[in-house]
């Protein structure tokens, strides 16, 4: 468990989460932070390749590829990695993001072999396991996720306009991490062996192991199964230009007469990106501004001007030139998307006179969330690898509380005033209208 | 971080696929699924159970699986159960691992403890509880509940209502305190309620557009028919919210939010003596028995097979809802119809994600649960499916439902299940929050605070021959209802000429309020 070892003047007490950091020589970074409260233990992989890396012609790409992972490797049939983990009483899953793919599971901690098995065979030896069946079957599965996710809800394009709009046609994050169809459908094994071959090696990879483990032994379990798996390369460039001003430099826009029952007013602005300082100051302007119902939004939108039923805040946390800034407020039936639209600039730009009491707010809120999701050990490990593969510093986690509570009132206040007003605004509307 | 706005792609998960094989169980969360259920083990079975060799001493066999060593027993918690004397049970763990307190404050009586006509009025009362007392205004709760780093949220469900709170032990006490206020002494402002009202009323419209919710709400409602409790939505209707007032909701607030009908679930670094002290201050004066909700009659029954399609033109997919009423939570089958459904759709490996996901490629996942209530719940299987296999895929549906029932389970892939729902117990007691709310859910169903003590012995004893019993009690695909929210005029065709049953279409989108 994470221990408490201060506490401030709010009470608050500040999180250590104990860890190691060690490597094997192949260069695989390993992360271990040993808790064992409850008998359960979870292994993380960050590989460092996501949608940013993929080729023209292949968008949705490095996604596909993470389904092909569970589709077997030279020593585990297909089904049989998840049958395993399900027969051990684990969870698993992966997901795939912008900057980075990740692969995790929680055992019962006398599993932890298990998991170490599946996770090194697959990153040493998937190949011999890859056919055309599984890849079509893949591809059929993918397909339908963006069907069912994105394609068959209401706004479900939102993501793809706006990413269209506040990142050029030759930047990585122009695209979507679910791609195109006729991406996928274009994807061939060969694609599946280079990029393999390129980005699933150990130095591109962090391997986190939290929770319930025997710490003299654990060491010699992961050199044992990962420790022959040979290096890889040097990575490619990311595809196009990563490089981007940090402003849009007027408001760019696309508004869309959609088969949706309510409108929505969507802005989104680049922000410092993930590794600059700066984007800590984003976070807590994001949660002054939508975070909770005593958030800026919820307060002056939906509780007193009732122009908006919901609103939205999230800050991107990405790497590659510039973060995105994202809040979404939904009107009600019959409303003017142009009023909503201008409401919600109104408020963004009135960010630029941040009360201290909001800030005080929204860093308390942050920490809370912070606080409450290291209580599972699979969330500890997510964030151990995250801060490991972008930052080469898994102590960071302890550090994010003190650098929250460094934000000012007016930090936020002088970001909202560069960030939020005109000049660096991508909008997308949908205004409802008729059949698709 | 808002998850409206996360863009993360997953590959699967017990989420997504329970995503897709939601109910709407509460009125604030559209999709919040139930949990299936899981468990722990005392002896190990299956994968090369044996001695582990210390690692590194032998060369490593690639084609073995590892051989594992013994569990780890799981220490269940310490339960204390008793009763104030304002009648308010009080259930108590105390763990001090970290300096946090969780706890959630049920009510009995949901949104099945009111006629189907007013439904959307329990989670009405669960909105508008935090929306003004008589000495705090909603500003004023949600700004104070953000500084001192707590999390404060009410909601109801057919079978209870409740409010729960998580925040550091430092804070319990005024956090506890306004808590109480907003159980005790909610002022239900009018200009408040007619807000949350609108925000209702915008979110019926926005859920008429979403493919998934149209499946649910018509599956509940063909399932049970309109006038019974669980036909009618968490949510409510147009009709039913416009026409509730605000007697409504403080005569609902008065017959449940009392502490005759209430139990207090806590767990965190407190003790008896102290909690019980805190609990007497913030409730002083709270009385009243309430009004203990009435049992509920079962719904009308229905015809035998047939096909329910809701018209979503243009839909890019099929949304497939299969089922049938099936049992409550005191069923005595519980443990075998638990098995059962891991088998058929309870996880990833169940054999509708196998056919459905893995071989055929059909859909992003497959699944199926029991959602065990207070009265008969219904048995629901699920998928999102392309619109030009939707007839294929109910064709599967049908076959690995009948399957259940006509073929015994090989004792491998039994053996596979109760494993995956025994030794997932440690995990589901993992957090202060995940202990909460595993006594909470036994309290709302009268279900003893010692059944996590006997979840493995229960999960082991069932046999093929019980799950065959129970299958071919509470399975009978020949009488289902198959429900589909898709575009009609490229699904009914191919329906018709399956020969399953009758197809009856029904009303497509309504008619939005503009």
């Amino acid at each position: 468990m994470p221990k408490s070892v201060g506490a401030t003047p709010r009470g608050t007490p500040i999180l250590s989460v104990p860890f190691e950091q060690r490597s094997l020589s192949n260069g695989l970074r390993v992360v271990l932070s040993h808790d064992p409260a409850v008998p359960v233990v979870a292994v993380n992989l960050w590989y460092g390749v996501g949608s940013r890396n993929e080729p023209e012609g292949r968008t949705g790409f490095a996604h596909l590829f993470e389904h092909m992972m569970f589709q077997g490797s030279l020593n585990v049939p297909k089904n049989r990695h998840f049958e395993l983990v399900e027969r051990a009483g684990g969870t698993l899953n992966a997901t795939t993001w912008f900057d980075r793919t990740n692969y995790f599971e929680t055992v019962p901690s006398h599993h932890l072999e298990l998991a170490l098995w599946l996770e090194s065979d697959r990153m040493g030896w998937m190949l011999p396991a890859m056919d055309r069946d599984k890849l079509d079957n893949q591809r059929d599965v993918v397909k339908n996720e963006k069907l069912q996710r994105y394609d068959n809800q209401p706004y479900g394009d939102w993501s793809e306009r706006l990413q269209r709009l506040v990142y050029p046609r030759e930047h990585p994050y122009h695209h979507t991490v679910i791609g195109s169809m006729d991406d996928l459908d274009a994807a061939t094994l060969d694609d599946v062996a280079s990029f393999f071959r390129t980005y699933y090696v150990p130095d591109n990879a962090v391997l986190t192991v939290a929770g319930d483990f025997d710490p003299a032994r654990v060491m010699d379990q992961v050199e044992r199964y990962f420790g022959e798996i040979p290096p890889g390369g040097a990575l490619p460039p990311i595809p196009g230009n990563p490089e981007l001003e940090p402003l849009l430099g007027s408001t760019v826009r696309d508004d869309v007469v959609a088969d949706v029952p309510l409108p929505r007013a969507i802005m989104a602005f680049r922000i410092p990106p993930y590794d600059d300082p700066g984007f800590t100051t984003a976070e807590v302007a994001c949660a002054v501004l939508g975070t909770g119902r005593a958030s800026r939004l919820y307060r002056r939108l939906v509780r007193e001007r009732r122009a908006a039923k919901d609103v939205v805040s999230y800050a991107y946390p990405l790497l590659s030139g510039a973060s995105m800034l994202l809040v979404w407020a939904t009107g009600y039936p019959g409303a003017s998307v142009t009023e909503l639209e201008a409401a919600l600039g109104e408020e963004m730009e009135g960010l630029a006179d941040a009360a201290e009491e909001e800030v005080e707010r929204a860093v308390a809120v942050l920490e809370t969330d912070l606080v409450r999701s290291l209580e599972q050990v699979g969330e500890r490990a997510d964030l151990l690898s995250m801060f490991e593969l972008f930052f080469s510093d898994p102590g960071r986690l302890n550090r994010e509380v003190d650098q929250l509570r460094g934000v000012s009132a007016s930090d936020v206040r002088r970001f909202a005033a560069e960030r939020l007003g005109p000049a660096n605004r991508a909008v997308v509307t949908y205004r409802p209208g008729g059949g698709s | 971080m808002n998850t409206g706005a996360k863009l993360m792609v997953a590959c699967w998960s017990a989420v997504s696929l329970a995503g897709c094989a939601a109910t709407t169980t509460q009125a604030g969360v559209d999709y919040d699924a139930p949990d299936p259920e899981t468990g722990k083990r005392t002896v190990t079975i299956g994968v090369g159970a044996g001695g582990g060799g210390r690692a590194g001493s032998q060369a490593l066999d690639r084609s073995q699986v590892p051989a594992v060593g013994e569990p780890e027993a799981l220490e269940l918690p310490g339960i204390q159960d008793y009763t104030m004397d304002n009648g308010m049970r009080v259930v108590l763990v105390e763990r001090s691992a970290l300096p946090l307190v969780s706890l959630e404050l049920q009510f009995r009586g949901g949104g099945a403890a009111h006629p189907a006509r007013q439904a959307g009025l329990a989670s009405l009362v669960a909105d508008m509880v935090d929306e003004g007392t008589a000495t705090r205004s909603a500003l004023d709760i949600a700004d104070a509940v953000d500084l001192l780093g707590a999390s404060l949220a009410s909601s109801a469900g057919y079978d209870a209502s409740q409010v729960r709170l998580s925040v550091l032990r430092a804070r319990f006490p005024e956090a506890l305190s306004i808590l109480a206020d907003v159980v005790m002494n909610p002022s239900f402002p009018e200009a408040d309620l007619e807000r949350v009202r609108r925000e209702r009323l915008a979110r019926v419209v926005q859920r008429s557009d979403v493919p998934a919710a149209l499946a649910e709400d018509a599956f509940a409602e063909v399932l049970y028919g309109a006038d019974h409790p669980y036909g009618a939505s968490l949510l409510g209707t147009r009709e039913s919210l416009e026409a509730l007032t605000r007697d409504d909701v403080a005569a609902f607030h008065r017959a449940r939010y009392a502490p005759g009908q209430a139990t207090l679930v806590v767990a965190g670094d407190l003790k008896r003596a102290e909690l019980d002290s805190l609990l007497a201050g913030a409730f002083a004066g709270w009385t009243g028995s309430g009004v203990d909700p009435a049992p509920l009659a079962g719904p009308a029954p229905r015809e035998g097979r047939a096909i329910y399609v809701v018209d979503k033109p243009g839909a890019a997919q099929s949304e497939v809802r299969v089922g049938d009423v099936a049992v409550a939570r005191d069923t005595d089958a519980y443990y075998p119809l638990t098995v059962l459904n891991t088998v058929l759709g309870g996880s990833f490996t169940s054999r509708l994600n196998a056919k459905l996901r893995e071989e055929k490629g059909y859909t992003y996942g497959a699944g199926s649960f029991f959602d065990m209530r207070r009265a008969p719940g219904p048995f629901e299987a699920t998928a999102a499916v392309a619109t030009e296999v939707t007839d294929s895929a109910v064709v599967d549906f049908i076959r690995e439902i009948e399957r259940m029932s006509a073929e015994t389970v090989p004792a491998d892939e039994l053996d596979r299940a109760r494993n995956y729902l025994a030794l997932r117990l440690p995990q589901r007691f993992e957090s202060l929050d995940d202990v909460v709310r595993r006594l909470a859910e036994l309290v709302t169903y009268d279900v003893p605070l010692d059944f996590w003590a006997g979840y493995v012995a229960g999960v082991d004893a069932v046999d093929e021959a019980a799950v065959m019993a129970a299958a071919q009690r509470m399975l009978d695909p020949g009488r289902m209802a198959v429900v589909i929210a898709g575009d009609r005029s490229a699904i009914e065709g191919p329906l018709k000429a399956l020969g399953l049953g009758p197809v009856v279409v029904l009303g497509g989108r309504p008619v939005s309020q503009e």
